[in-house]
């Protein structure tokens, strides 16, 4: 088998006002794992979009092999064997999973679409990446990672040279993120170039033999994987580090402010119970499907609920909804803040204040003035980079967005906040700024319950987690005697 | 520096192409107006002006409702049943209630009651029905367009029921205050409705509500936000606006006839889209609608006083209406 090899000679890309790719010349061969890390704006999605032919580059050439190539569109890129898999789903949801993965091109025999032919091809397919999906499935009732399976396995239908892999385990559990290294352990071995895009930098040392890190669209480093340590990643990604620990002056106080007794939802938690103090910061780790979001959502009234009740300082809700949950005090951050959390095409200003509208407005009429002081107030206080406030908040960046989102709580003067995933998709360095505003709100007898997939923010930021694991709540622990390989040890014990 | 200077250039020529997209309307009204004060006879007189009013109030107030009801995410096609049904149920109840004796005023106000009760009620019922079951708003005011369609031609018995309503009911379409030239009291309806209408959108948090559940219904129940109670209002409001509407229709013909306002629906929504609201929901003004109205009567007016027939008329209205769309998404893309 041949070695393959993409390599790019002083590419640059510059967009008005910046230059998002400056100068790189990187070469990635076969049968390897390349990762690409940076954090947000750092330019590694404009470099993966000039591969996958979405966007042109300003000066600079790049090489197949010894090919030039120049793509006017992404289906050249596809042509050359060039193939990208989104952190932005494209599955259609009404199709089945051989359908999906055959879009557009399934095989036919007398002009008739070959449905037995369709289903085995999809089944081989599936059988590589070593997962047990039936091809004939709707998409739309797949589990989160299951989808990111089928969309990686129609990538792979293209039978690429090169095939680049956009966080493809941000949706993903412990146990499946495993399943889907070994199906990209089998890519590379097949002497395909993979070219993996993460903001996991834990996951690296397990999947990744070499890893290049861009900041501000400059090329600072392109190493051996075995030749580094995470911090060594982290230092080249931010020049310089600060990395947090749990402030030691946040003290929980004794009185209770929330208790959930025997709460079930049937499929999603059973029996649930757990008290939470005044100023305490409570995590719920937990694998994907274990039923975390749920119940965060089933506190918070989102959901129904099928039994038990949630007791906020002594008055007792059985079924809630948002509204009263609102007024008892509650604020939660979605796990999908565009979907569920955001008003994309209204403004930043009106965006932090829609939670507290009773609050801004005198009754039922509308005071601008004040809304536009809470709106002020929380940019300032929560650092959110604005040029101006009455812009969309489709304008921002994802770290901002998130920020509008707690600030649009922050608003109502909450007694409780439940973050679900708050850092899913932002930088390292906005990630930061979100735990420092949950214990600055801690420090003000603000108590926190955050559901989080990435452990290591949990032990940093909580001081206690909860263990759920099929819907149940098995396990406590206190952050500061445990480590993560046990909390995930812990978490994935009866898989 | 001069890297600087150019991408800035290119930001205001495009700020100042989006500003001028943004008043399309109001650009296009102003050269209509102009193009008309010289090209047709008669088109700058007041009493002109007054029948264009005139006119295009009956359709104009329920577009103020409308315009909410768009920009909370939903759309209400059963408004034009509601103007026939509302003319005969006034009709009916005052030729019933004259003819058991009761005062023909006592009567009017009667049936105007019941109209406005029927309003609220159905309002709710399309709020409730959709917000409960998930239907699609369009299917639930097509199956209440068909219906009241029906009741109407049932309470009627197919036929206008005439000269029914006591003076001051006519008074309401058909009156003008200032002499035989003065302005026409739908004209007023329609400034008010619009004010009330306004004034709910920009200063009520039912306005900003609306704006909330039509840009992202799940984001505005998740922040706390009455979904359910905001769809009912706007239902409920473009309703009574639609049952107003009738009265003055009927009481411009001085007859209350099942198939008055039928197809309204649609000029109303073509005002609304072209006064710059969103179809899809959560974006929109209500002054938009306003010169929606305007510019849609003053087309039609000049067309008459250019004596251009009516399927010609029908023929450029289409036309205008697919460039004002046209071009209101070329603006949000621009702006994407």
């Amino acid at each position: 088998m041949s070695v393959l090899q993409i390599r790019t000679e002083h590419i640059t890309k510059d967009y008005p006002g910046t230059r998002a790719i400056d100068d790189v010349s990187i070469c990635f061969d076969s049968g390897r794992v390349h990762a690409l890390v940076g954090k947000n704006g750092s330019g590694k999605s404009t470099l993966v979009k000039i591969f996958a032919g979405a966007v042109e580059p300003t000066s600079g050439e790049f090489f197949l092999n010894d090919e030039n190539l120049h793509f006017n569109s992404t289906s050249d890129a596809y042509e050359k064997g060039i193939v990208s898999v989104y952190q932005e789903m494209s599955l259609v949801p009404g199709l089945s999973v051989a359908e999906n993965i055959f879009l557009g091109r399934l095989p036919k025999k007398n002009q008739a679409i070959d449905w037995r032919k369709t289903h085995q091809m999809a089944d081989s397919l599936l059988q590589q990446m070593k997962v047990n999906i039936d091809p004939r499935e709707q998409v739309s009732r797949l589990s989160m990672w299951q989808m990111q399976v089928v969309e990686i396995t129609k990538a792979l239908s293209f039978n690429p040279k090169v095939i680049m892999l956009d966080e493809p385990t941000s949706a993903l559990a412990q146990n499946e993120v495993r399943n889907l290294f070994s199906a990209i352990r089998a890519l590379k071995d097949q002497g395909v170039i993979v070219i993996y895009i993460t903001h996991k930098l834990q996951e690296l040392p397990q999947i990744a033999d070499t890893v290049s890190v861009l900041r501000d669209g400059k090329l600072v480093g392109a190493v051996q994987m075995n030749e580094v340590q995470q911090k060594d990643i982290i230092g080249m990604m931010f020049g310089e580090v600060k990395i947090q620990n749990r402030p030691t002056d946040i003290k929980v106080r004794d009185e209770l402010i929330m208790e959930v007794r025997n709460f079930s939802r049937h499929g999603w938690y059973q029996d649930v119970n757990f008290k939470l103090k005044c100023g305490e910061v409570l995590g719920i780790a937990g694998m994907l499907g274990s039923g975390r979001t749920e119940l965060l959502r089933g506190i918070f009234g989102a959901d129904p609920v099928d039994s038990g009740e949630v007791i906020v300082e002594g008055k007792t809700y059985t079924s809630a909804n948002p509204i009263k949950m609102v007024k008892a005090g509650l604020g939660l951050t979605p796990e999908n803040r565009k979907i569920q959390g955001l008003i994309l095409i209204h403004s930043i200003k009106d965006n932090l204040c829609y939670a507290s509208m009773n609050i801004t407005a005198d009754g039922w009429l509308e005071n601008k003035r004040k809304r536009n002081v809470f709106a002020e107030r929380q940019v300032r206080d929560l650092d959110i980079k604005v040029s101006n406030i009455n812009a969309p908040c489709e304008s921002l960046s994802g770290g901002n967005q998130q920020k509008v989102v707690v600030g649009n709580w922050l608003n109502t003067s909450p007694k409780i906040m439940l973050y679900d995933e708050p850092s899913r998709g932002i930088d390292v360095g906005a990630k930061q700024q979100i735990f420092e505003i949950m214990w600055a709100e801690a420090r003000k007898g603000i108590s926190t319950i955050f559901v989080s997939t990435e452990l290591e923010e949990l032990l940093e930021v909580c001081h206690r987690i909860l263990i759920m694991r099929h819907g149940r709540i098995v396990d406590e622990i206190i952050p500061d005697e445990t480590n993560v390989n046990e909390l995930y040890e812990i978490c994935m014990r009866g898989d | 520096m001069e890297n600087v200077a150019a991408p800035a250039l290119t930001f205001n020529r495009r700020k100042i192409k989006i500003f001028l997209l943004d008043h399309i309307i109001e650009v296009c009204l102003i050269v209509l107006i102009i193009g008309l004060t010289f090209g047709a006879n008669g088109f700058m007189t007041w009493a002109n002006w007054m029948n264009i009013l005139r006119a295009n109030s009956l359709k104009g107030v329920i577009a103020f409702g409308m315009t909410m009801v768009i920009i909370a995410g939903l759309i209400d096609l059963s408004i034009g049943s509601i103007v026939g049904l509302a003319g005969v149920i006034v009709a009916v109840v005052c030729r019933d209630l004259t003819g058991m004796g009761i005062d023909i005023n006592v009567a009017c106000i009667i049936g105007i009651l019941i109209c406005l009760v029927q309003a609220v009620t159905t309002g709710w019922l399309h709020g409730f029905f959709q917000h409960k079951t998930g239907m699609p708003p369009f299917i639930v005011t097509l199956v209440t367009l068909n219906l009241f369609l029906g009741l109407a031609g049932r309470l009627s018995g197919g036929f206008p029921i005439a000269n029914q309503f006591p003076g001051w009911f006519n008074q309401l379409g058909g009156g003008r205050i200032g002499g035989p030239n003065g302005i026409p009291i739908p004209a007023i309806v329609l400034v008010v409705s619009f004010f009330i209408v306004w004034f709910i959108m920009e200063y009520t948090t039912t306005g900003r509500a609306a704006y909330a559940v039509g840009g992202n219904p799940e984001s505005a129940r998740l922040s706390g936000i009455d979904v359910g109670k905001t769809k009912i209002i706007a239902f409920v409001i473009v309703q009574i606006l639609a049952v107003i509407s009738g009265f003055m229709t009927a009481g411009q013909v001085m007859s209350g006839t099942f198939s008055f306002g039928k197809g309204w629906e649609l000029d109303v929504i073509a005002a609304v889209v072209v006064g710059g609201t969103s179809f899809n929901g959560g974006a929109g003004k209500v002054s938009g609608t306003f010169v929606g109205v305007i510019f849609m009567g003053v087309i039609g007016n000049g067309m008459t006083l250019l004596n251009i027939d009516i399927h010609t008329q029908y023929i450029i209205k289409a036309v205008i209406v697919f460039l004002a769309v046209l071009l209101s998404s070329y603006r949000a893309r621009l702006k994407a």
